[in-house]
C-alpha cells in the first residue's frame, strides 16, 4: 500500500511527517509519496494509518491531503485530485461508491481505496490530475477528443494509444487505469560528509596535523565507500589561534575516496601555503560525487590510477612549483613555440585502434608495439627565453655568431639556411603597445609569456636561419623590429 | 661449469645486496620500447629494456632528443602514458607533436605525456644549475616510485657534466633501482655517460648536419644523419641513419624559400 501526502502550504515538511512512518519515501513535486506496507502490526489498517498520517499532520500544523491505495499511481491520482479546485474529492461520488472504499472523518480529507478498486476509484477524475504526470501536453488532445475523465482514456484501447502517441500511449494508459509503471525509488537526501575536531592543544607543525587528519578522513572515507559515493573536491576549514578561519579547497581531477589521497594531497598543499598561526579547529568537508565504475579489460594496458597520478602531481608541483606540471598542448597559432599546459588526464583510455592492435597481437603472440615505420625525427631544443646574441653578417649571411652566456660560446658559421620570415600577432593593437613598451629588454613579454606556458598575446616579426657551429646546429632569428638577434633553439 | 659459477656469484651477490650487479635474464612480458632506429633497435633486442636505467648520450646536435621523443612516442602510440623530466625546459611541443603524430593515425598523443617543467634557462646564465638539477632528479625520482609509466625520461642534455658529477653516485643507483622489476624504462638524455643498470643500454650518439642544395643562399638544413654506438654491447654497433627536421607547421615541409627573404605564409 502506498500513501500520498499533498501539501500547499508546506510541501518540505510534509517529509518530516513521511519520514516518521516510513523510511520509504519518494517526491513528486509538492507530493510525498511514502510505502506504508508492513505498518499493520504496529498502526493498523490503512485508514488507521490515514488517520494517524493526518493526526501527525495537523500536529505539525499542516493541512494536508492525504490518500491511500495499492498503487502509487492511484495515489498519486487521488491526492492530486483532493486538492483541485472545488474539492473533487467531494463532488465526485463515484470515488465514494466504490464497494469498499470509506471516508476518514477529519479536517483534512482522507481516502482510502481498497486493493482491486484503483482503476474505478480514479475513473471519474477530471484529466487535470495529470499535469503531475509531466502529461500535460496530452490534455488539449484528449480535450479535441471529447474526452474529459481518467476513465474516458482508460477506455480506448491501448494499441490506439500507442498509434497515437507512441510507447508514451501505453505508459499514459497505465496511468489512467491506476497502475504502476514502476517501482518506487526511495528519496535520499544529500548526505553531508564533514567532520570537525576541535583540539585540546593548538598545532603549529605539519606533522602532527597529519594524524589529525587521518583521524578525520578515515571515517569519511569508510561513509563514503558505504554510500557508494567518491569526493570531487576537498573543502579544508583551519581555526587559528587567532580566531582567524583559513580554508583551503582542493579540486580532486578524478573522484576519489582514499583517506590516504586525500591527506597527502593536502598537507603538500600546506606545505606550500604553511598557515601563519597554530591551529585549534580542523574542519573538513567533502563534496560528494557519483563514484568511479571502472571495467578494466585484459586487453587495455595499464596507466595509473587517479589516486596516484593527483598525489604524484601535486608532490611534483611542490618540488618544481605551480602550474609546472601538465600535459603539453599545441594551440591554435602560427606563433613558434607557442603551447598551452592542460592537466595531465587521469583517465586516459587507449583508444580503438590501440585496442585492436593489442587484441590482434594477443592472438598472434607479436609484440604489440606499433612498428615505428619512421625513423627519429630532428627535434629542436627551445629556449625558453631566447639567447640574446651577436651575429655578425657577410654577403646578407651570417658568418660568427656570439653569445655572452656561459657553454654557448657560438663561433664561426660552418653552414647555414635562411632566412625564413614569419610574422603575426600585428593586428593585436594592445599587445603591439606592450611590446613597444618591453621591445627593448630580453626577455620580451611574449616569451614571458611562453615561460608560464600561456598563449600568443603579441605580435611577432622574425627572420629565422638555421646554422650550423662547431657545436651544433642552432636555429637563431632576428628580431626585424628590434634588429636584434636571438638563438631560438638547438637542432637536436 | 659457467652455471654454476654465476650462480655461485649470483648468491654472493645477494648476500651483500647486490643481486643487481650481473645482467639479469630478460623475463618474457611486456615488450621493450623502440627507438625508431631500426638497426639499433636489432642490436639492442627490439628496443630500450624495462624495469632498467639506460641512457642517451651524445654531444649538441647529435640527435639526443631526437631519440629520446621516438622512445616517448612509441610509448604513447601503444595506449600507454610517459614522463618527461624536463630540468631546465627545453622541450618543444611543436616538436613533440609531429613526433607522436608520425605514430599514431589520430596524431593526438599528448596528452598522454606527463611534461614536468624545470628551471628557465638558468643552465646558460650565471646562475648555479645545481639546485634546479636536484630538484628535477627529485622529480624523476618521483615519477619513478609513482610507477605505472612506460617511459620516465629525464633530460640533463645542457647540464654541464660538471655539474652532473657533483650529484652523489647513489643518486644514480637509487633510480635504477626504483624502477628494477617494473615494466617502466627508466631513461637518462646526458652529454656524458653518467650511469645505467646492469641491464640498461646506452646508446651515445653522434651526428653531422644534412644540407640539401648547392647555392649558398638557396639551401634548407635536411635533417641530421645520426651515428649510434652501444658502448655496453660486447660488440660495438655503429648504425647510420637520416633524420629529417621538423617543421613549425604540423606535416608542412620546411620548404627553401630562395634567395633573399621571401615570406612564409601560413
Amino acid at each position: 500500500m502506498f500513501a500520498c501526502l499533498l501539501s500547499r502550504s508546506s510541501p518540505s515538511a510534509l517529509l518530516d511527517v513521511a519520514r516518521g512512518f516510513s523510511p520509504r519515501i519518494e517526491r513528486h513535486g509538492e507530493a510525498v509519496l511514502l510505502d506504508i506496507s508492513g505498518l499493520g502490526r504496529i498502526v493498523g489498517d490503512p485508514p488507521a494509518v490515514g488517520r494517524e498520517l493526518a493526526r501527525e499532520a495537523r500536529a505539525r500544523g499542516i493541512d494536508a491531503s492525504i490518500a491511500i491505495a495499492a498503487t502509487a499511481t492511484a495515489a498519486r491520482l487521488l491526492g492530486a485530485a483532493c486538492l483541485m479546485p472545488g474539492a473533487w474529492c467531494e463532488r465526485v461520488p463515484g470515488a465514494w461508491r466504490v464497494p469498499g472504499a470509506w471516508r476518514v472523518p477529519g479536517a483534512s480529507p482522507v481516502i482510502v481505496v481498497p486493493r482491486g478498486e484503483e482503476r474505478a476509484a480514479v475513473a471519474t477524475l477530471p484529466l487535470d490530475v495529470l499535469a503531475g504526470f509531466g502529461l500535460s501536453d496530452h490534455l488539449p488532445t484528449f480535450g479535441r477528443w471529447g474526452l474529459k475523465t481518467l476513465g474516458d482514456v482508460a477506455a480506448l484501447a491501448p494499441a490506439d494509444l500507442h498509434a497515437r502517441f507512441g510507447p508514451a500511449g501505453l505508459v499514459l494508459h497505465r496511468i489512467v487505469c491506476g497502475r504502476d509503471d514502476g517501482p518506487l525509488v526511495p528519496h535520499v537526501d544529500a548526505a553531508r560528509f564533514e567532520a570537525s575536531m576541535d583540539l585540546e592543544w593548538p598545532i603549529d607543525a605539519l606533522e602532527p596535523l597529519s594524524f589529525v587528519l587521518a583521524r578525520l578522513f578515515d571515517p569519511l572515507s569508510v561513509a563514503l565507500e558505504q554510500a557508494d559515493r567518491s569526493a570531487s573536491a576537498i573543502e579544508l576549514s583551519l581555526t587559528l589561534v587567532t580566531r582567524e578561519v583559513v580554508t583551503r579547497r582542493l579540486e580532486l581531477p578524478a573522484p576519489i575516496r582514499d583517506a590516504r589521497t586525500f591527506r597527502t594531497l593536502l598537507m603538500l598543499q600546506l606545505e606550500s601555503q604553511p598557515v601563519a598561526d597554530a591551529i585549534d579547529r580542523v574542519s573538513v568537508l567533502l563534496e560528494p560525487t557519483p563514484a568511479r565504475i571502472i571495467q578494466y579489460s585484459l586487453l587495455e594496458r595499464a596507466v595509473p590510477s587517479p589516486e596516484t597520478l593527483s598525489t604524484l602531481v601535486a608532490r611534483l608541483e611542490a618540488v618544481m612549483g605551480a602550474g609546472r606540471v601538465g600535459a603539453p598542448a599545441l594551440i591554435d597559432s602560427h606563433e613558434p613555440g607557442a603551447f598551452e599546459m592542460r592537466p595531465f588526464a587521469c583517465a586516459v583510455r587507449p583508444d580503438a585502434s590501440v585496442t585492436r592492435d593489442l587484441k590482434v597481437a594477443e592472438h598472434s603472440g607479436v609484440s604489440t608495439t606499433p612498428d615505428l615505420k619512421v625513423g627519429p625525427t630532428g627535434v629542436l631544443r627551445r629556449f625558453r627565453l631566447p639567447v640574446p646574441a651577436r651575429v655578425a653578417m657577410e654577403h646578407g649571411r651570417p658568418a660568427r655568431v656570439t653569445t655572452a652566456r656561459r657553454n654557448l660560446a657560438g663561433g664561426r658559421v660552418l653552414d647555414c639556411a635562411g632566412p625564413w620570415r614569419s610574422s603575426g600577432g600585428w593586428w593585436r593593437s594592445s599587445c603591439r603597445d606592450v611590446e613597444t613598451n618591453a621591445a627593448t629588454t630580453a626577455p620580451s613579454v611574449s616569451e614571458a609569456r611562453q615561460v608560464l606556458g600561456m598563449g600568443p598575446q603579441h605580435k611577432w616579426n622574425k627572420d629565422e636561419w638555421d646554422v650550423a657551429l662547431p657545436d651544433g646546429v642552432y636555429r637563431i632569428y632576428r628580431d626585424r623590429d628590434s634588429n636584434r638577434w636571438f638563438l631560438e633553439g638547438i637542432l637536436d | 661449469m659457467g652455471t654454476l659459477a654465476r650462480a655461485d656469484l649470483e648468491s654472493l651477490l645477494r648476500s651483500r645486496k647486490l643481486d643487481r650487479s650481473l645482467i639479469p635474464a630478460r623475463v618474457k612480458g611486456d615488450p621493450p620500447i623502440p627507438t625508431g632506429l631500426d638497426s639499433l633497435d636489432a642490436a639492442i633486442g627490439g628496443g630500450l629494456p624495462r624495469g632498467e636505467l639506460s641512457e642517451i648520450v651524445g654531444p649538441r646536435s647529435s640527435g639526443r632528443t631526437s631519440v629520446a621523443l621516438a622512445v616517448l612516442a612509441a610509448a604513447v602510440a601503444g595506449g600507454e602514458v610517459a614522463a618527461l623530466v624536463d630540468a631546465f625546459d627545453r622541450f618543444d611541443p611543436e616538436s613533440a607533436a609531429v613526433v607522436v603524430s608520425e605514430r599514431r593515425e589520430s596524431g593526438a598523443g599528448l596528452e598522454r605525456l606527463l611534461w614536468v617543467r624545470g628551471e628557465t634557462g638558468s643552465v646558460e646564465a650565471a646562475i648555479d644549475p645545481a639546485p634546479a638539477l636536484d630538484r628535477a632528479v627529485k622529480a624523476f625520482n618521483l615519477v619513478l616510485q609513482a610507477g605505472g609509466f612506460a617511459v620516465a625520461a629525464l633530460d640533463v642534455a645542457d647540464v654541464p657534466p660538471a655539474a652532473l658529477r657533483r650529484l652523489p653516485f647513489t643518486t644514480w643507483f637509487r633510480l635504477a633501482r626504483a624502477v628494477e622489476g617494473g615494466r617502466t624504462v627508466a631513461l637518462v638524455i646526458a652529454a656524458e655517460h653518467l650511469a645505467r643498470s646492469a641491464g640498461g643500454v646506452t646508446i651515445a650518439l653522434q651526428a653531422d648536419p644534412s644540407w640539401l642544395g648547392t647555392s649558398p643562399r638557396a639551401r634548407i638544413l635536411e635533417g641530421l644523419r645520426l651515428q649510434s654506438r652501444l658502448p655496453s654491447s660486447d660488440k660495438l654497433c655503429d648504425v647510420k641513419t637520416d633524420v629529417a627536421v621538423t617543421t613549425a607547421s604540423v606535416g608542412e615541409p620546411r620548404q627553401a624559400l630562395g634567395v633573399g627573404h621571401q615570406r612564409r605564409t601560413k
